[in-house]
């Protein structure tokens, strides 16, 4: 081992900016919607905003703890780690449920939600087990276990029941086919089971997984805007567009887009590959959204409510659509260059028009203030933040950062997509907050942790050569 | 296999869903503008402030018509917690059932919109705001349920505004107040669910000058409908104006004392100002206390029983009682006929009663001993003479030319039709012309003789007691008239131009000589037919009259205007089913005529008779 020259050595100061920006961002947002003029003090410990700031001072220090710790442990404690968090993830079950879910673990006010922590553990152990891999050991008996390290713990947060993270779960599924580990042994063994076929290997099965994501993508997208007619005002041409025709023109602009784009940046040789896939794709991709509108229609009644109430599609008796509704509104009331800061109508806290506007609704009071130049630069720095996170983990020597980095990237990812999606009417309402933003100690507190392991994975990433 | 061409998939994946993500967020927030107007409706409130309604003062600056402060109890659904019912119900003093069932009826009675970003029908009715559960409690009763509302989560009390009339009379005249109808909201959007609109008398006809200008405050509000702060702090507001105060011509002392001298009795008073045509006071008998029809709880439980009682309290007499005129007709029918020159004012004619029966007394020797005695064939005479005054050869079309003329001075006193005026409810009254009877008797088949008894005010003559007080004004202003009306002026405006317009008859001012000698002989001569109606030191000029009533006792008429120099006041008195005019009719003009001019009552005894009478009045005990 390596003396240490000082504990920011190797630090990826552009990850670890980022990372500050967004939760200074977090922080002003939750200052503006918890506002409480008896207490204007960021410090005022009673408020939101001052007990948010002791988690981000919380973390901070974790995050400190974290690069203390030689990042071997990681690897090597992995199982350990997991296990424990499995146990905890079980006794968690029978605590006392809050807000109906048995999802506390703790006293008092001071309380912890294991499937938060079992997002770096499952991590963990996924990036030491396929690490531990080689191509050629690609069957279906690892593909298998690789799925049982994430299916336990799925099941086990299913029970308690916390949608949200449930499906934040299913980015690994990202990771494993990042890395080649994808369920085309299982296929195989269906095709060669049929006479005469002997194949190695099937693109389908290579690309199981962002196949399947695209057509659940494209599913929910034409079912969100199945309601919805556009309207259309194309120079005097005045057009109703139904939601799924909507779908099937937005595939349209993307594959022009592409096109474009190829016509620019590829070779002559690859075009004519690509274009072969891409006009495939976009006619698979509107047969499907056609097929899954009509399909919908073709449902018998309550298959069609459980299915729009579960999109929020419909007002059901827990209120989403009353939330999402409200949610909305402020988003969309934000405009341009936004209301201003502190301005925000609908989202304050005060206000009280959109529930759990400081945690899980915390960009509606965001877009709301700062329009939609605030929505771009958010936009931006989370975009950054992941790509940088993916440039880390492409410079990584080792498998296992690697690994990991990608896991910490897609789950990143899905709690943005998801929790934006919420805002904006494109996601069911789960609740899940929006990473390093939203109020809370215990996303705060696995959100550092996750990003600082990386982070210290990442410089001592030469060590690990040794 | 290139696994590294596998990052590019995951990449691009991100970069779809934030660029789609994109489009999706500038489409609502730049470009299509439901939610910022669905955010408006969610948290800006344009709050409408009503001010309180005009004032109304009577001719000595009494104020006539306030406000009072009542106050709601309001109720928040989404506030209400664990909610005592029984208790809650025992606070109000009412029962659970009552309780539910109220509850039910402001869920009910927000009826429905057609949501837009749903697209469905969805009630009005939002848990998150405050609707009114019991309605204008007094002081008393609000500081019997205040203290309680601590221990029910979602009550809260509410001021608001009222009517109050201090004065408890003239309840016929000022109308009252009563919530708008979806109809009327929808007509004229001045009006929110809830508001008071003007129903009957003054409150109706001038509604819009008494209601005001409301004021519209912008504000922030929070999901539970409280205001947070107001809006661009509260450039856009403006303020609520309280209109200015309506000023009547009547006097609300005089007319609580006619209601009182016309209590246990049925029929109506009416006082004009003859110089301005200012309506001095208009009873109706049974006369009822206008506070009765204030609010929702008032109206509900008074109402019905207003409406139900045989006396019919909420008959506007004075407006639409059409009676034969009787003897008042004799002095319209003796100003004609001067006019015509049929006869002159010392015209004479026997009393002849084999031509239409009459009382013993001389025969009338000139116009003025003609209205002293009240007598009927002098009338038969004279009014024969201006209905055949034999310019057409055939008889028939001589009473068509005679009756028609006869007709067009009838009009001129502004009988026959409604006077254009703010005493909404009058009814036209009939003053027959030669259409008339060619409908009733066919053309060319009726003469004086058949049309006889006009001339005397019986028959086919109707007319209101408005209508009747004004020729008594017409006579004392010896020959015109202001249109009778109730308000004066608004604000500092002065007095109203469309009350302005002097309307002349078609007499000519000296033939009303003759005519105010005669009324002043019924009254002050000895053996006028209205003695009672004589005061010490103003001289009375009136006319009795009897109404003959088919259904019962005739009625007591009588008309009088004074001082007989100068008028100030004409009044006309019908006291139903009451017998000859100069017995009760005669003596509470004249206790309204001293009331007015004198502010005070000289013969005790006259009152008390008066005030102790109960006339054809049902008492509902």
């Amino acid at each position: 081992m390596r003396k240490e020259e000082s504990l920011t050595a190797n630090l990826d100061w552009p990850l670890f900016g980022a990372i500050i920006a967004m939760l200074i961002m977090g922080l002003a947002t939750v200052y503006s919607v918890a506002f409480n003029e008896e207490a204007p003090s960021l410090f005022s410990f009673s408020e939101k905003y001052g007990r948010q700031l002791f988690w981000i001072i919380f973390s901070l220090f974790l995050g400190l703890l974290v690069f203390l710790i030689d990042a071997d442990i990681y690897r090597r404690f992995a199982i350990p780690i997991y296990l424990s968090t499995l146990v905890l993830l079980v006794i968690v079950l029978f605590m006392p449920a809050v807000h109906g879910a048995h999802a506390w673990l703790g006293v008092g006010s001071f309380g912890v939600q294991p499937a938060e922590f079992a997002k770096i553990s499952t991590s963990l152990l996924l990036a030491k087990y396929i690490s531990g891999l080689t191509v050629k050991q690609q069957t279906t008996g690892t593909v298998l276990t690789a799925s049982s390290i994430l299916l336990i713990p799925m099941v086990l947060i299913l029970l308690q029941p916390d949608a949200g993270t449930f499906v934040v779960f299913t980015s690994f599924l990202f990771v494993m086919y990042r890395e080649g580990l994808t369920f085309d042994p299982i296929l195989l063994n269906f095709v060669n089971a049929i006479p005469g076929v002997r194949y190695k290997e099937t693109w389908v099965g290579s690309h199981f997984i962002p196949i399947l994501f695209a057509l659940v993508l494209l599913s929910i997208i034409t079912l969100l805007l199945d309601a919805v007619v556009f309207h259309v005002n194309l120079f005097s041409l005045e057009l109703e567009l139904s939601g799924s025709s909507g779908v099937i023109f937005g595939l349209l602009v993307i594959y022009l887009i592409s096109w474009l784009l190829m016509q620019r940046f590829s070779t002559r040789r690859e075009r004519s590959r690509m274009m072969v896939v891409l006009t495939l794709g976009l006619i698979i991709a509107s047969a499907i959204s056609f097929t899954v509108d009509k399909g919908f229609d073709m449902l018998r009644p309550h298959q069609k409510d459980r299915i729009e109430l579960f999109l929020g599609l419909r007002e059901d008796p827990n209120g989403d659509d009353y939330n999402r509704n409200r949610a909305m509104a402020a988003v969309g009331s934000g405009g341009f260059l936004g209301k201003g800061y502190r301005e925000a109508s609908v989202s304050s806290v005060r206000s009280n028009h959109v529930p759990e506007s400081e945690t899980d609704f915390i960009f509606c009071p965001f877009a709301e203030e700062w329009g939609f130049v605030g929505v771009l630069i958010l936009f931006a720095l989370y975009l950054f933040v992941l790509f940088r996170i993916i440039i880390i983990a492409e410079r990584q020597r080792s498998a296992f950062n690697r690994i990991y980095a990608y896991c910490v990237a897609m789950i990143l990812f899905y709690h943005f997509a998801i929790n934006i999606g919420m805002n904006i009417g494109f996601a069911p309402v789960i609740g899940i907050p929006l990473p390093l933003f939203s109020y809370g100690g215990s996303s705060m507190m696995s959100f550092s942790v996750m990003l600082f392991i990386l982070l210290k994975l990442d410089a001592q990433r030469k060590d690990v050569l040794r | 296999m290139n696994l590294d061409a596998r990052r590019n998939v995951i990449l691009s994946f991100i970069v779809l869903v934030i660029g789609i993500y994109l489009f999706r967020l500038f489409y609502m927030q730049v470009l299509d503008e439901t939610w910022t107007l669905r955010a408006q409706e969610i948290a800006e409130k344009r709050k409408e402030i009503f001010p309180p309604r005009g004032v109304i003062f009577d001719r000595n600056g009494k104020k006539i018509v306030t406000n009072q402060t009542y106050y709601n109890l309001m109720m928040v659904e989404d506030s209400i917690q664990n909610l005592d019912t029984a208790a809650f119900a025992k606070l109000i003093g009412w029962t659970t059932q009552e309780v539910r069932q109220r509850f039910n009826d402001i869920v009910k009675g927000e009826g429905t919109y057609y949501n837009k970003i749903t697209g469905k029908r969805t009630s009005n009715y939002q848990k998150i705001r405050a609707y009114p559960f019991l309605k204008e409690l007094t002081l008393e009763e609000m500081s019997k349920i205040a203290p309680h509302l601590a221990n029910f989560k979602g009550f809260h009390e509410e001021a608001t505004s009222a009517r109050n009339y201090p004065f408890k009379s003239a309840a016929n005249i000022l109308g009252y107040l009563s919530e708008v109808t979806r109809e009327e909201i929808e007509e004229d959007h001045f009006y929110k669910p809830g508001n008071n609109i003007g129903r009957a008398g003054i409150e109706r006809f001038y509604e819009t000058e008494l209601r005001g200008v409301k004021g519209i405050k912008y504000i922030v509000t929070s999901a539970l409908n409280n205001a947070i702060e107001s809006y661009a702090d509260g450039k856009y507001d403006t303020t609520a104006r309280q209109a200015e105060p309506l000023k009547m011509g009547m006097d609300v002392v005089l007319q609580a004392y006619g209601e009182q001298l016309m209590q246990k009795k049925k029929g109506c008073i009416v006082a004009i100002e003859p110089s301005t045509g200012e309506i001095l006071s208009m009873v109706s008998a049974p006369s009822y206390d206008p506070n009765l029809l204030v609010g929702k709880r008032n109206i509900s439980s008074n109402y019905p029983k207003l409406a139900t009682d045989p006396n019919l309290p909420l008959f506007p007499r004075p407006l639409q009682a059409e009676y034969p005129p009787g003897s008042i007709f004799k002095l319209v029918q003796s100003l004609i006929a001067m006019q015509e020159g049929v006869i002159t004012a010392n015209t004479g004619f026997p009393c002849d009663k084999s031509l239409v029966g009459c009382h013993n007394h001389p025969s009338a020797r000139n116009i003025a001993e003609a209205i002293q005695y009240s007598c009927n064939p002098y009338y038969y005479m004279a009014v024969r003479r201006i209905i055949q005054q034999g310019v057409k050869k055939n008889n028939f079309a001589d009473a068509e030319y005679g009756l028609n003329k006869w007709y067009r001075y009838i009009r001129s006193f502004g009988l026959g039709d409604v006077f254009d005026t703010d005493v909404s409810g009058q009814r036209a009254g009939l003053i027959p012309n030669s259409k008339f009877y060619d409908k009733w008797y066919g053309h060319h088949t009726w003469a004086f003789s058949t049309i006889r008894s006009i001339s005397i005010g019986q028959g086919e003559v109707k007319l209101t007691p408005l209508q009747m007080a004004n020729i008594v004004a017409i006579i004392a202003n010896k020959g015109w008239y202001y249109t009778p009306h109730f308000v004066r002026s608004i604000g500092r405006k002065g007095p109203l131009p469309e009350f302005k317009k002097r309307h002349w008859t078609m007499i000519n001012y000296k033939h009303f000589d003759p005519v105010i000698e005669g009324m002043r002989r019924v009254v002050n001569e000895a053996g006028g037919t209205g003695k009672m109606a004589r005061l010490e030191d103003i001289l009375v000029c009136g006319k009795t009259g009897t109404v003959q009533n088919p259904h019962g006792e005739d009625h007591s008429v009588f008309f009088a205007f004074a001082p007989m120099h100068k008028p100030k006041i004409a009044v006309a008195v019908f006291v139903e089913n009451a017998g000859w005019g100069g017995t009760w009719a005669a003596p509470i003009a004249s206790l309204i005529i001293e009331k007015y001019l004198k502010g005070k009552v000289s013969d005790p005894d006259k009152e008390k008779r008066i005030l102790e009478a109960q006339i054809a009045y049902k008492s509902s005990n």
